[in-house]
């Protein structure tokens, strides 16, 4: 009985230690600490349009063309036209393997200091492709 | 306190420095260059939240972001 007891304690605290480590890991992980950069160096409107779609504007540094960095790592770039629906789609991205959160600030600095170097480099496809982010919904 | 703030497989890494510690300087002009030799590109911003992409060390940046090269996709 004592021991029974005593192994249903240990379960408990091991379950509390799995949780503490999975909420640890939910907090600062790669994950998250990328996303905590990138809304530390968002525009202020920038960051209310991704809190609510998941996704955020950009300005190109030399045409002036609107840009929508979608929440996701290839494939996730979409030139807006005149009435902000996608025309064409840009993929880019860094060379190393990083958080979604670090890919789309890259993106963002890049489109919005050095435009030209970015389309020079840039693969564009149809943003009418069936894998193009729509309005991705950020995780509650 | 100035930051160099260098993205990596762990979200970023941050390196902290002084900016009138001569010393904390010179190794953060090291750090610069370093990253930037292998092909990070360095950013900062203005006080009005401008971007503003860097070629040689700003000693007066209070924050200094790395990204790796991009490529096309």
């Amino acid at each position: 009985m004592f021991l029974f007891g005593r192994n249903v304690a240990q379960g408990a605290r091991l379950r509390a230690l799995r949780a503490l480590y999975r909420s640890f890991n939910e907090q600062n992980g790669p994950e998250a600490r990328a996303r905590r950069l990138l809304r530390e160096w968002l525009s202020p409107e920038q960051r209310a349009q991704f809190d609510v779609n998941g996704f955020f504007e950009v300005t190109g540094s030399l045409t002036g063309r609107r840009y929508r960095i979608h929440q996701c790592t290839m494939s996730n770039v979409l030139e807006l036209d005149e009435k902000l629906e996608p025309k064409v789609g840009w993929c880019f991205l860094p060379e190393r393997a990083l958080a979604v959160g670090d890919v789309m600030l890259a993106q963002k600095i890049a489109l919005e200091t050095d435009e030209a170097a970015v389309l020079a480099i840039a693969k564009s496809f149809s943003p009418r492709l069936p894998f193009v982010p729509r309005a991705v919904r950020r995780a509650p | 306190m100035a930051t160099q703030i260098v993205m990596d497989s762990t979200g970023d890494s941050r390196h902290f420095f002084e900016e009138d510690d001569p010393k904390g300087l010179a190794e953060a002009e090291r750090r610069f260059k370093m990253f930037t030799g292998r092909g990070f590109t360095a950013a900062t911003r203005t006080p009005a939240g401008d971007l503003k992409l860097i070629r040689t060390f700003d000693p007066t940046a209070k924050e200094t972001l790395f990204y790796p090269h991009l490529v096309g996709g």
